[in-house]
């Protein structure tokens, strides 16, 4: 364990003292590094906006055969009829406007629901700044969600317009669930006038059920209590419904993972290239160190810890950086009025940091390779 | 005691240069009892840095018997050379062959990383063999702060740090100036009269092998004459 750990300080001297070679490299890791963790970023975000799993309670109920939130109308009253279905806990009225129902890169979304319904159907909801009350108390009050606010530089007292509707902020909210934190709440009727959609119209439901087992039996019930009314519904989990509204996203970030491929692929590539061009201009110094006692394999554990080094190094930078931008951006996708919220966790980082640790690795087996197979006397020549 | 430091039976040594077949050592003879300062002399071509090199064990042997400090080091393993090297042989080398990112101290320190030794062990070794060839005072200096004299000496200290029986010295004198070169071999004699070590050294340099216990001259490959030279 001494000898590896010596190994590795006889390394990172090597780095240092070359450091404007070492620099050079570090930043071309970095910046693969940065496109990997943007991308791996992106997947993730979807991930996690579209696979379900066993705690989603949510369905959205739409309108049958509809996609946009321009073409879904449903009565409001369709709520009181839900709510009876066994096994809905909680059901809200929503009416959606976006400034673009595309897909688009800094979408608004309003959600118009009844005021006194919000923090009963997602009581999750925390309100950070302004307050509930003050929300209540003005018919044109909206509370932005914490990205959304953060994006657009808003703060109560705060007035902005979007997709023709005026609205004064109230407050700011913050909710475990991304979709809540890229709109704007404003309360229904307002909404409704403003949008023009007309009152007691609305663009779908949003139910809370019971228990999430029971996700299936209760969107089956919703939708078969309207088979044969003049709007007929479509109900389906929250994100199967993000999965399916959104399919011109995920395409697009489909794309992008041949884009970290890339990434990928160029980082092994110049972590590949530096190592080789470091031991072609080391063949006398190997030499020497055989020469000394050391043994083939203390040769290339050099070799490989310089790439491991350069590689984490790069990794970290890269990783740190997409992060921090990704982060500070607060960089949201949107689609038929559904917002992707592209946000870094923590896995994302630990996935960056050691993909760059591995490919610098697996990069530096080649020129260790190429390291210790002269013969002594030849290199020593050279 | 009474066993030679070196005794080599019959060694040849053949390699292909293209394709021709060259033989720079033929069926060679030699007995080098352990403390003895052994000078190698001869033209360009004579074999006396291929026998160098199989004395050291970074090359063996076509043919022929090679015990070096005891073992027969023709016949072993790749990786058991390398220990033997590593605990035995102390190579100088004409052109210094310091690493230039590391300081003298640094360099020094090279065949002690594997060693096992702790930290403080390794520094007092180094620390030793550096005041030993009179440099304690530059130990923090990269190469290129060196004089070539002071580079050799960071050299042989290297060689010796490890305290190996053997030293080989392929023209440790030959890239320095009259005066430079006088002080490296006082040191090269110091460490043979004071410390017991078994020196081999190839030189072109008449002057330079008149400071060995006994000087060899190869020629083709074969030893043609064994002088004493009084030290």
């Amino acid at each position: 364990m001494r000898s590896f750990l010596n190994l590795l300080r006889l390394s990172w001297l090597q780095l240092a003292r070359h450091r404007v070679r070492s620099l050079l490299t570090v930043l071309g890791v970095a910046s693969g590094m940065f496109l990997f963790t943007a991308v791996e970023t992106l997947q993730r975000s979807l991930a996690r906006a579209t696979e379900e799993t066993a705690d989603d309670t949510t369905l959205v109920v739409y309108r049958e055969n509809r996609f946009c939130p321009a073409t879904s109308r449903l009565p409001e009253h369709y709520a009181d009829e839900i709510r009876r279905i066994d096994g809905v806990r909680e059901v809200i009225p929503v009416q959606v406007v976006v400034n673009n129902c595309g897909a688009s890169l800094d979408v608004i979304t309003f959600r118009g629901v009844p005021a006194g319904l919000l923090t009963r159907f997602a009581p999750e909801i925390e309100i950070i700044e302004g307050s509930e009350e003050a929300w209540m108390a003005r018919d044109d009050g909206a509370l932005l969600g914490e990205v959304f606010a953060r994006r657009r530089g808003l703060s109560p007292g705060d007035r902005f317009d979007a997709a023709g509707v005026t609205v004064t902020v109230s407050g700011v909210l913050r909710s475990p669930n991304a979709q809540d934190n890229n709109v704007a709440y404003v309360k229904l009727p307002f909404l409704q006038q403003a949008s023009r959609a007309g009152l007691g119209v609305v663009t779908q439901f949003n139910v809370r059920v019971e228990d999430a087992d029971r996700l299936d039996e209760v969107s089956a019930a919703i939708d078969g209590v309207f088979r044969s009314a003049q709007e007929p519904t479509d109900t389906k989990p929250e994100k199967a419904f993000f999965a399916e509204t959104a399919s011109e996203l995920i395409e697009l970030i489909g794309f992008t993972r041949w884009l970290g491929v890339g990434a990928v692929v160029a980082v092994a590539a110049l972590v590949a290239n530096a190592l080789l061009l470091i031991v072609r201009g080391r063949v006398k110094e190997n030499a020497v160190l055989r020469t000394l006692g050391y043994p083939g394999r203390a040769i290339a554990t050099l070799v490989v810890s310089e790439g491991g080094m350069l590689g984490l190094a790069g990794g970290v930078a890269g990783v740190a950086l997409a992060a921090g931008f990704l982060h500070w951006q607060s960089f949201t996708m949107g689609n038929e009025g559904l917002t992707l919220a592209v946000r870094p966790d923590l896995s994302v980082v630990v996935i960056g940091i050691g993909s760059g640790l591995l490919l610098g690795v697996l990069a530096s087996l080649w020129p260790a390779v190429q390291a210790i197979r002269q013969p002594i006397v030849r290199s020593l020549r050279h | 005691m009474n066993e030679p430091m070196i005794q080599c039976r019959g060694v040849s040594k053949t390699y292909f240069k293209g394709r021709t077949e060259v033989t720079p050592l033929e069926a060679l003879d030699l007995d080098v009892p352990r403390g003895e300062f052994l000078a190698l002399m001869g033209p360009s071509g004579s074999g006396k840095t291929t026998l160098l090199n199989l004395l050291s064990g970074i090359d063996s042997p076509t043919t022929g018997s090679l015990v070096v400090a005891g073992e027969e080091i023709a016949k072993l393993p790749r990786r058991q050379l390398t220990a033997w090297r590593a605990r035995n042989v102390g190579y100088i080398f004409q052109l210094y062959h310091l690493v230039p990112v590391l300081t003298a101290f640094e360099n020094v320190e090279l065949p002690l990383l594997l060693s096992g030794l702790s930290k403080k062990e390794r520094h007092e070794r180094v620390r030793t063999a550096l005041e030993l060839v009179d440099l304690g005072d530059r130990i923090h200096h990269a190469p290129t702060e060196l004089s070539g004299g002071q580079e050799q000496r960071v050299a042989i200290a290297r060689a010796i740090v490890a305290d190996p029986p053997l030293l080989v010295a392929d023209e440790p004198t030959g890239d320095l100036d009259r005066g430079a070169a006088t002080r490296i071999l006082e040191l090269l004699r110091s460490l043979t009269e004071d410390h017991g070590k078994t020196i081999v050294m190839v030189t072109h340099d008449a002057k330079a092998a008149a400071a060995a216990d006994r000087t060899l001259h190869l020629e083709k490959g074969q030893l043609l004459e064994d002088a004493c030279v009084p030290s």
